[in-house]
């Protein structure tokens, strides 16, 4: 499978995030799979809930079983992860960005 | 103790994953008030639907009532069991309704289950949490219109495992980094299969992690089970035969009705398998498959250090089921050949001629001219007249 980036022809829906690809836009394009924007084809990566930067999916262990569309979207980075105290590290920032989530 | 239950969040913020859902749980019943409409939880097994239930219900003060699709399969079962509840609320102080597995209910067997539960949901007087694996079939359709509905994702595999290093940390015990990540790719997502199959290698036997420790070979289970070197050990084998339960009911019966061992002990075992079995029953009959937790349970008091009890697949002995084979085989030719003569049924000879036929033939006082092939099954037969 080859994406090929060609400025549309006809007007088309993104098989990521289904909007219109106007006529002439510049998009991805691939032979019986369809046609994507190019942000939509930009490798997605999950965010690490510690220190809220990307959690590093390419280059993660588990990066052929992560289903990126489908799992939750928060995840921890290797760097937070290998803290010693990564478990408390992780829990202060879920209810620093979820203050809900504290019990009373 | 299960790891998952000993393990299980004592508050929200030690849950992990799925925040925003969490947050969304959270906020719907710290504003609920009567008339609000309940809440679908839909997500995959072993992400916490049961669990942020129970931690919320703590959080805000309501009594969980906790139900199963087996308790709202029937109009009349839903009404008898939330009747009072909803009528009365306050005689039962702050109750919260959590029903979990609610796209189990479906089929002809439901009797309105369903329709009873939306008629319920559209007016709630408490809070009414539904859980539910999947929304897509039509039943669904209809309980998703009167409630809203919050999704939960599986698990990142990363986190899954950030969560298991944190409890064998705990538990002040480790793994190969091999195991760890075999263990978090084959959970899927589900951290209580994920705890359950961690705790089975921690405590059971020796890891076995480059195959699935999933089983389904009974005769290299019940063997491994009856040679097992302690009760986690036999825990841990029994647990991993994932196998149809009657069929493992069957497979100890078959083991330990045919293996040596003493009159007191095969009583005290068929007693167990006994149990087991009163249990197996009951789930089927009534549809309480929540039951077959329970089943393992039972069936791990079979276990004793050192019984000689090795796997059968017959549950008679080899040299009665060998008899059984080709004297049965014999019997019947014989009692055909015989039962044209007398003008009757083979079957009405078999049972009613054939007794006689050996007796008299044994007193001598019937000569008969039987083939040869027919003598050798004869003369068995009158040896075993008493």
């Amino acid at each position: 499978m080859s994406w090929r980036s060609i400025p549309m022809k006809f007007p088309g829906t993104c098989i990521v995030c289904k909007k219109k690809v106007e006529v002439n836009e510049v998009a991805l394009w691939a032979k019986g799979l369809g046609i994507k924007h190019q942000a939509c084809a930009q490798v997605k990566e999950l965010k690490c809930v510690v220190c809220e930067g990307p959690a590093g999916c390419p280059h993660c262990e588990f990066a052929d079983d992560c289903d990126l569309n489908r799992v939750s979207q928060l995840c921890i980075c290797k760097k937070c992860n290998d803290d010693k105290e990564a478990f408390s590290l992780y829990q202060k920032a879920v209810s620093k960005r979820f203050p809900m989530l504290q019990s009373n | 103790m299960m790891w998952s239950e000993k393990y299980r969040p004592k508050n929200i913020l030690e849950m992990i994953g799925n925040e925003e859902a969490k947050e969304s749980f959270v906020n719907w019943l710290g504003k609920w008030i009567k008339g609000t409409k309940p809440l679908l939880l839909i997500g995959p097994p072993g992400i916490g639907k049961t669990t942020i239930s129970l931690l919320g219900a703590k959080q805000f003060g309501y009594d969980m009532i906790g139900l199963n699709a087996s308790d709202v399969r029937s109009k009349q079962r839903i009404q008898e069991i939330l009747g009072p509840v909803l009528g009365s609320a306050g005689i039962f102080g702050k109750p919260m309704i959590f029903v979990d597995e609610v796209d189990g209910i479906h089929g002809r067997s439901d009797y309105g289950g369903v329709e009873a539960l939306v008629e319920i949901l559209k007016e709630p007087t408490v809070p009414i949490v539904l859980a539910a694996n999947s929304d897509t079939s039509d039943k669904m359709k209809a309980i998703k219109k009167v409630t809203t509905t919050i999704k939960f994702r599986p698990l990142p595999p990363r986190l899954l495992r950030f969560y298991l290093e944190e409890i064998l940390r705990r538990e002040g015990t480790s793994l190969k980094i091999g195991n760890i990540i075999k263990l978090v790719i084959d959970s899927r997502g589900d951290m209580r299969s994920m705890l359950n199959s961690v705790q089975a290698l921690v405590t059971g036997f020796e890891p076995q992690i480059d195959r699935s420790f999933e089983t389904t070979n009974v005769e290299d289970s019940i063997n491994a089970f009856f040679k097992a070197k302690s009760p986690d050990e036999a825990r841990a084998i029994l647990y991993s035969l994932r196998i149809d339960p009657r069929e493992k009911i069957n497979a100890f019966y078959s083991s330990v009705i045919t293996s040596p061992i003493s009159k007191d002990l095969l009583k005290e075992m068929l007693d167990v398998i006994s149990e087991a079995d009163v249990l197996y029953g009951k789930i089927v009959r009534n549809q309480e498959w929540r039951l077959l937790r329970y089943l393992d349970s039972i069936l791990l008091r079979l276990y004793k250090e050192g019984v000689p009890i090795r796997y059968s697949q017959f549950n008679l002995p080899w040299a009665m089921l060998n008899r059984l084979r080709w004297d049965g085989r014999a019997i019947k030719e014989l009692a055909t050949s015989l039962a044209k003569r007398m003008h009757v049924s083979r079957s009405t000879f078999s049972t009613f001629y054939l007794p006689y036929l050996l007796y008299c033939i044994k007193n001598k006082t019937l000569e008969i001219d039987l083939a040869d092939s027919y003598n050798e099954i004869v003369q068995k037969e009158m040896a075993s007249i008493k």
